[in-house]
């Protein structure tokens, strides 16, 4: 086969794994990003490994896909990940009328949700509230969202991809229709420069309108920022949801040496004008003492924001939670007469493999290329690899 | 909330274009509860779109962000401006990385010189004996270590020295595969290693993740004494 030049935009989660799902399926691979990799939303997330338990009740295709892609990540990235299961604890009256259903609507997605007595679940984590009701144990985890990625680009890199942090993409050239070449500041080497392209893949999330908008289009994201809050200690072991329908505050996320609440949301404009509104921190602080009530008594650690991608215009969104966080790879060619341009938005943390499979799924058949997806079969190259010398 | 002028002294240049390095200023309002990475990221985006730093997590878990602010190594993301001494704030580049220009360094030369199949994980000591899941045979979590370089940069040693944040893996895999534990003290007490420690503890002061990669070498020199001892 031609060997085909895909470059991809985005040096986040889904950048990674397209890059290395692309040099196994045999092409020429280039990432770009503005930064350093994963300075946008990726590195900030709480770092939940979503089992899908979350979603099951609203949505059985998308936890079915998110408990296949943990046992997945699982299998290839085991030392990006805290393995070990999370609970869902019922506070009230309506969230034990709603655990039935719960559970319910978690196995009929394949997810292996259990009921613990309240006894066990104290036994297994015994910071929580004694105020806890109903628990239901599921495979949930931790995800180490910098390492993670960097799992995926040392994979790509080892694969042949060519991987540029600091290469903000200034233009996009369009002949004949067609997206042909990016024009890049390569802010290391202090240079213009411009790299031809067979496709264009922009995975640049909140950032996607900024680079289609190099090549005329006008794509529908809101940028749903959302607060996150670390104390210095850790609480728990597993991740501790509460079990109702969703909402913000709702998730404590222990990590290393740290616990996380995350997290609420809200819509703007410009994902790069973000700032942590004091409020959340009170509000954050409360919810997680609903669940681990020694939580606000810990030393004060961090709280930041991250941008997270919605599909659709600002105007017709209420406050983003109704949305599906599913994930769209929009073809330019079929939706706004600009071919050799894709752009993947949405989706979780969780399912960055899966996402990938779907959009170079979508590569090949764009450039009439056959190859099945590999990336779930051999475990990834260690987070070290992408920085050893000679790597590169 | 209250807000106040901070102006920093950023060092601009450097890295492989080889622009001539100067400090430039930029003033900016932030409130109390600002980081230098905060204020860093709003800097770039009103002041210097093209300022180069890293940083991706926001909370001191990434290990990114390590920069020289007013003359210590520190991450940006966890130093709040308001706890640096009044007047400019002075930042540069992280010592003892290579520059890639401004204030982005690459750790290429600390994540080789980690023990090349060192894990990540290991078992958490939080509730050990805790109650677990079936299909969990133990709880585990991530290495305290976050690969930021604070402690190579804080270390006074001059002398070619593997340095504190590679001594502390090593001991750490000596902890989690004790099998290896000949080729593990082997490379701790080599002439760049161990013994090249002056016990000054800046590593274990600096450490923004509680590693203390002093303990850690003082521990693979006892385990070295009893080896020469044991002959
Ligand atoms: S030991 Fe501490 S200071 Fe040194 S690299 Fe690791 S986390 Fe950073
Ligand atoms: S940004 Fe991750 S440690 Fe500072």
């Amino acid at each position: 086969m031609k060997k085909y030049h895909v470059v991809v935009i985005g040096g986040g989660g889904t950048g990674a794994a397209i890059a290395y799902d692309l040099v196994k399926r045999g092409f020429n691979a280039t990432v770009l990003d503005r930064g350093e990799l994963t300075s946008g939303t990726t590195g900030r997330h709480h770092g939940q490994l979503h089992c899908g338990a979350r979603y099951a009740v609203g949505d059985r295709a998308i936890a079915r896909e998110c408990m296949e892609e943990t046992n997945t990540l699982r299998k290839i990235a085991s030392e990006s990940l805290e393995s070990n299961y999370g609970l869902f604890v019922a506070l009230n009256d309506e969230d034990e009328a709603f655990a039935p259903t719960f559970i319910d609507a978690c196995l009929e997605s394949g997810i292996p949700a259990e009921k613990v007595p309240r006894k066990q679940a104290l036994l297994m984590e015994p910071k929580l509230s004694d105020k806890i009701g109903t628990v239901v144990q599921v495979p949930d985890g931790t995800i180490d969202a910098w390492r993670l990625p960097l799992q995926f680009f040392a994979g790509a890199q080892q694969g042949g991809a060519v991987i540029r942090p600091f290469c903000p993409v200034t233009g996009i050239e369009i002949e004949g229709g067609r997206a042909v070449a990016v024009r890049i500041r390569d802010l290391v080497q202090k240079k213009d420069e411009r790299i031809e392209a067979d496709l264009i893949v922009n995975a640049t999330g909140a950032w996607a309108p900024q680079i289609t908008k190099l090549a005329g289009i006008d794509i529908p994201i809101t940028p749903a920022p959302g607060t996150m809050l670390a104390v210095r200690k850790r609480l728990c072991n597993m991740v501790i949801s509460h079990l109702h329908p969703s909402g913000d505050g709702d998730i404590i996320v222990p990590q290393r040496g740290l616990s996380i609440i995350g997290t609420t949301q809200y819509k703007t404009d410009d994902p790069d004008d973000i700032k942590v509104p004091r409020e959340d921190v009170d509000f954050l602080y409360r919810c997680a003492d609903e669940m681990v009530p020694e939580f606000s008594k810990q030393p004060f650690h961090a709280a930041w924001i991250a941008a997270r991608p919605l599909a659709g215009k600002s105007e017709s969104i209420e406050d983003g939670r109704g949305l599906s966080r599913d994930f769209v790879c929009v073809n330019h060619g079929e939706h706004d007469d600009v071919h050799g341009l894709m752009s993947v938005i949405g989706g979780k943390a969780t399912v960055l493999r899966a996402m990938a499979e779907k959009t170079v799924d979508a590569v090949c058949h764009e450039l009439g290329v056959q190859e099945p997806c590999t990336t779930t079969e051999t475990p990834l190259p260690s987070h070290r690899q992408y920085y050893r010398k000679g790597a590169k | 909330m209250s807000t106040q002028e901070r102006n920093f002294r950023i060092l601009r240049g450097g890295g492989p274009s080889g622009t001539p390095v100067e400090f430039k200023n930029y003033s900016l309002e932030l409130n109390e509860h600002a980081t230098v990475l905060d204020a860093l990221e709003w800097i770039r985006v009103e002041q210097a779109p093209d300022l180069m730093y890293r940083h991706s997590c926001h909370h001191g878990s990434c290990g990114t962000c390590g920069m020289t602010v007013n003359g210590k190594p520190k991450l940006a993301c966890l130093t709040k401006v308001e706890d640096l001494a009044a007047g400019d704030i002075k930042l540069e580049p992280l010592v003892g990385m290579e520059p890639l220009g401004d204030l982005a360094v690459s750790p290429v030369s600390l994540m080789s010189a980690y023990p090349a199949d060192s894990g990540y994980i290991r078992e958490s000591e939080v509730n050990k004996d805790a109650a677990r899941p079936e299909a969990v045979e133990r709880f585990e979590r991530f290495e305290n270590c976050i690969e930021c370089g604070l402690c190579m940069a804080a270390c006074p040693v001059e002398d070619e020295f593997q340095g504190p944040a590679v001594l502390a893996a090593l001991n750490r895999e000596l902890a989690k595969t004790p099998e290896r534990r000949a080729e593990i003290l082997h490379a701790a007490g080599r002439p760049d290693g161990v013994y090249r420690c002056e016990r000054a503890l800046e590593c274990s002061r600096v450490c923004p993740t509680a590693v203390y990669p002093a303990k850690h070498i003082m521990e693979l020199r006892k385990e070295l004494e009893k080896e020469s001892g044991a002959e």
